[in-house]
């Protein structure tokens, strides 16, 4: 079992060693501009000239591909059937059986959207394989985010493994003293508190003690923080990031008043 | 000088009509190795909370009398600058991993990021505290990742790299394995042979024998006895308040009533005292 | 009839790939005091998770009386082997030590009056009848592990299984343990430890098996068992303190407990006496 939830792959490319808020930027941008970008095949095209290369360029091409469409066919296959079958107010009927008639309209805004998903799915994938989340919290700590909001976000990773394979073990101790967690929907249920009571509780006897834990590192201590990571950024990164901030404004500003 | 000087102390936690500590006084010379020893509840962790100041900052309460740490009323000094000068671990290690880091190294760093000290100055410290406690093989491993013991001496690491003046501990093995306990212990005694002030509440009494300089018994939040660990192990004392004792104790007071340990002989802690005593005996 | 264990060339291996038992085979009688050591790792825990079924076999067979492991649910399996769980917060979720001590008779399907008087009787064998109106997370965690155990004992199992009873207990609890593992003993049930607590070990369990690697190491009384401190040490358990002893005084046979050391040195002086 994995120690946490990070999907950082870890490389040594140009990719990962920019700065974690340039690469947000190049996120975000890309999801908005995926969104609110005119024209009917912008999101396909973001995704194969600009999140493709960009991942080649990281050398996490091959996990960026995989990860992407394990992701995203299952709903893409969804959103196909549906809006073919049960777009409203389609004309244009493609092909007839039975009961049913695929209409041109709903392929098309399934199309539409399903490339917008896989648009921003693979967005953010491409920021979380590239980049490591202690980088990404202690960029944005230096940059004055709260220390406890990015501390909550990180040991969140770490911590939810750790929480299920406690999980795992209340299970095998109440199973242990005659409780059925398998059969029918009642004995599920009915197993629902035994489980879930020790671990909120155990939860709560850990809080304390993390608690003291981070006190006696003077986690609080009201001093300027400094970090043994050094995060490097550049002017030209800062240009770039401008750059996208701009370019998303302008597309927001067509999208609002269309010209 | 004493870097620690307890006044009457008596301390409850809130809502309790019992004390926790009642009316305790005593020093610790700086470089001192003290044990604290008594049966749970007896109030080895608060002494131990009280210490580091988390008693009564953090778990708020009532305390009256006066505990002096290097110079520092514990009271009227913020628990960060307490921190400082003296660091606290305690029995669970998994609690006490910070789930900020993702890798030992880091871990080790997170104290020191907090207190701001520039990035050039802690790597050699890390190093440094990394070596001593023998984790430098687990530097890019996650914390997670290790066992208890390894995990404990990450957390020893963790707090020594801030460089206490005093280092508290709190049953440091109690979770641990055979293994996982000696390669803490003797990590410990590393530390206390350099120089480092060090108080530990521990049940394991044959451990408390060899290392200690000085023995604390508590019972019902009052010390009962405070001496050299001979001295206080063997005393009937402890049985009568639930400590235990030794098996070499137990079994040379025994040997006593039927004369197979000499008389006049001080009863055993360790296994060497044992074996001398009993060996003069067989000539 | 008789809840006789037999584990027979067992062989285990975690999906992980990690090779955890390997060829273990032992029969253990009604009514046996035995404790497993052996260092972390070295296959104990998965061997006792095998005898309720929490684990199952990859290869052999394991038989709590006529009951194939295999052939029956973790649930089923509870009502014949009792498994008290390391650290008692994996299982507390009761408002009250009443009724976590009432909730495994009750998954039995016991009459009430049976319950009741279950667990009354658990509650008095562990000191807990004072405070059994309690949250048991209102205890210290020195109770809250006597709760724990309470709550697999009113289950009246033939067979019960301690992972590390004595963690975090102090003297007195680890007293009240071995009295409690007395009476189990007198009531005939079988009693199974882990343990890493080797004077305790010597001086409450009859038989005694060491693991390593997946394997039994060693298989036998306390006496036979500690005079092998080179296999012992393969698997990192140090002898107990008077074993480590008497085998520096070179005192007869291998002793293990205050009663049996003091017996060796008396034998050893009368016969000093004589020359």
């Amino acid at each position: 079992m994995p120690d946490n939830l990070s999907l950082y792959i870890e490389r040594d490319s140009p990719l990962q060693r920019l700065n974690p808020l340039t690469k947000l930027a190049i996120s975000f941008s890309l999801i908005l501009i995926g969104f609110l970008g005119p024209g009917y095949w912008l999101a396909t095209l973001l995704f194969i000239c600009v999140l493709v290369p960009l991942s080649i360029w990281g050398k996490i091409g091959p996990e960026f591909l995989q990860r992407t469409v394990r992701l995203i066919l299952p709903l893409a296959l969804f959103l196909f059937v549906m809006q073919s079958l049960f777009y409203p107010g389609g004309r244009t009927v493609l092909w007839r059986f039975w009961i049913f008639s695929v209409k041109l309209e709903g392929v098309q805004f399934a199309y539409l959207t399903a490339t917008r998903l896989m648009n921003m799915v693979g967005a953010f994938l491409l920021l979380l394989l590239s980049t490591h989340p202690s980088t990404l919290m202690t960029d944005l700590t230096r940059r004055g985010v709260s220390p406890s909001l990015t501390y909550i976000l990180v040991s969140t990773l770490q911590i939810i493994p750790q929480m299920r394979n406690k999980a795992n073990t209340i299970i095998d101790a109440q199973r242990s003293r005659g409780l059925e967690t398998q059969g029918s929907v009642r004995a599920r249920i009915g197993a629902l508190l035994p489980l879930v009571g020790p671990l909120v509780f155990g939860s709560l006897v850990d809080v304390e003690e993390r608690a003291i834990a981070l006190e006696a590192r003077a986690f609080k201590a009201k001093r300027v923080k400094t970090s043994l990571i050094h995060v490097p950024d550049s002017v030209r990164q800062r240009q770039v990031r401008i750059g996208l901030v701009v370019l998303t404004l302008v597309m927001i500003g067509i999208r609002l008043w269309p010209l | 000088m004493a870097i620690i000087a307890i006044q009457n102390l008596t301390y409850h936690y809130p809502q309790t009509t019992q004390p926790a500590l009642q009316d305790l006084s005593f020093q610790v010379e700086e470089g001192e190795f003290v044990a604290v020893i008594g049966a749970n509840g007896a109030g080895k962790s608060t002494l131990c909370y009280a210490l580091t100041g988390f008693a009564p900052h953090f778990f708020r309460g009532e305390m009256s009398g006066q505990v002096l740490v290097a110079g520092l009323d514990t009271r009227h000094t913020p628990l960060e600058e307490l921190m400082l000068v003296a660091g606290l671990v305690f029995q669970n290690p998994g609690n006490q991993i910070s789930g900020a880091k993702f890798t030992v190294y880091e871990e080790i760093a997170f104290g020191l990021e907090n207190l701001g000290v520039p990035p050039a100055e802690m790597r050699p410290r890390i190093d440094r505290i990394m070596a001593l406690t023998g984790i430098t093989d687990f530097a890019n491993r996650s914390p997670y990742a290790l066992s208890g013991g390894q995990q404990q001496r990450v957390a020893l690491a963790s707090i020594l790299v801030m460089e206490p003046k005093l280092l508290v501990l709190d049953e440091p093995t109690s979770q641990l394995d055979p293994i996982g306990s000696r390669e803490v212990f003797e990590t410990i005694r590393a530390m206390s042979k350099q120089g480092m002030t060090v108080i530990m509440a521990e049940h394991k009494l044959e451990w408390v024998a060899t290392f200690a300089d000085r023995v604390i018994a508590l019972a019902n939040g009052e010390i009962i006895l405070n001496g050299p660990p001979a001295e206080v192990l063997t005393s009937p004392l402890l049985i009568e308040h639930h400590i235990g004792q030794t098996r070499y104790t137990t079994v040379a007071k025994q040997a006593q009533a039927e004369q197979l340990w000499p008389p006049e002989r001080a009863l055993p802690v360790v296994i060497d005292e044992a074996e001398a005593g009993f060996r003069a005996y067989k000539k | 009839m008789s809840m006789r264990i037999a584990i027979e060339n067992l062989h285990f291996t975690y999906p992980s790939g990690v090779v955890a038992l390997r060829n273990v085979t032992l029969a253990i009688e009604a009514g046996e005091q035995l404790a497993i050591i052996g260092q972390n790792g070295s296959g104990k825990t998965t061997l006792i998770k095998q005898l309720n079924g929490l684990l199952r076999p990859s290869q052999g067979t394991v038989r709590i009386g006529d009951w194939l492991t295999t052939e029956h649910s973790v649930a089923k399996m509870a009502a014949r082997v009792g498994y008290v769980f390391q650290n008692p917060d994996d299982q507390l979720f009761k408002g009250t030590v009443r009724d976590e001590v009432r909730f495994g008779p009750g998954n039995l399907g016991f009459p009430a009056e049976k319950i009741e008087l279950l667990v009354q009787q658990a509650l008095t064998l562990l000191e807990l009848t004072d405070k059994a109106d309690v949250n048991p997370y209102d205890l210290t965690a020195t109770w809250r592990k006597r709760v724990a155990m309470a709550a697999v004992l009113a289950m009246d199992t033939p067979i019960v299984i301690f992972d590390e009873p004595t963690t975090g207990q102090d003297y007195q609890s680890v007293q009240r343990l071995a009295q409690i593992f007395q009476t189990l003993h007198e009531q005939g049930k079988t009693v199974i430890a882990i343990s890493h607590d080797i004077d305790f070990v010597a001086e409450n369990f009859s038989r005694i098996v060491v693991m390593g690697q997946g394997q039994v190491l060693l298989d036998g009384p306390a006496q036979t068992v500690f005079a092998q401190a080179e296999v012992l040490n393969s698997t990192d358990v140090e002898p107990p303190q008077l074993t480590r002893l008497g085998q520096r005084l070179a005192i007869g046979p291998v002793v293990y407990t205050v009663e049996n050391f003091l017996a060796a040195l008396r034998k050893e002086n009368d016969m000093q006496g004589e020359r």
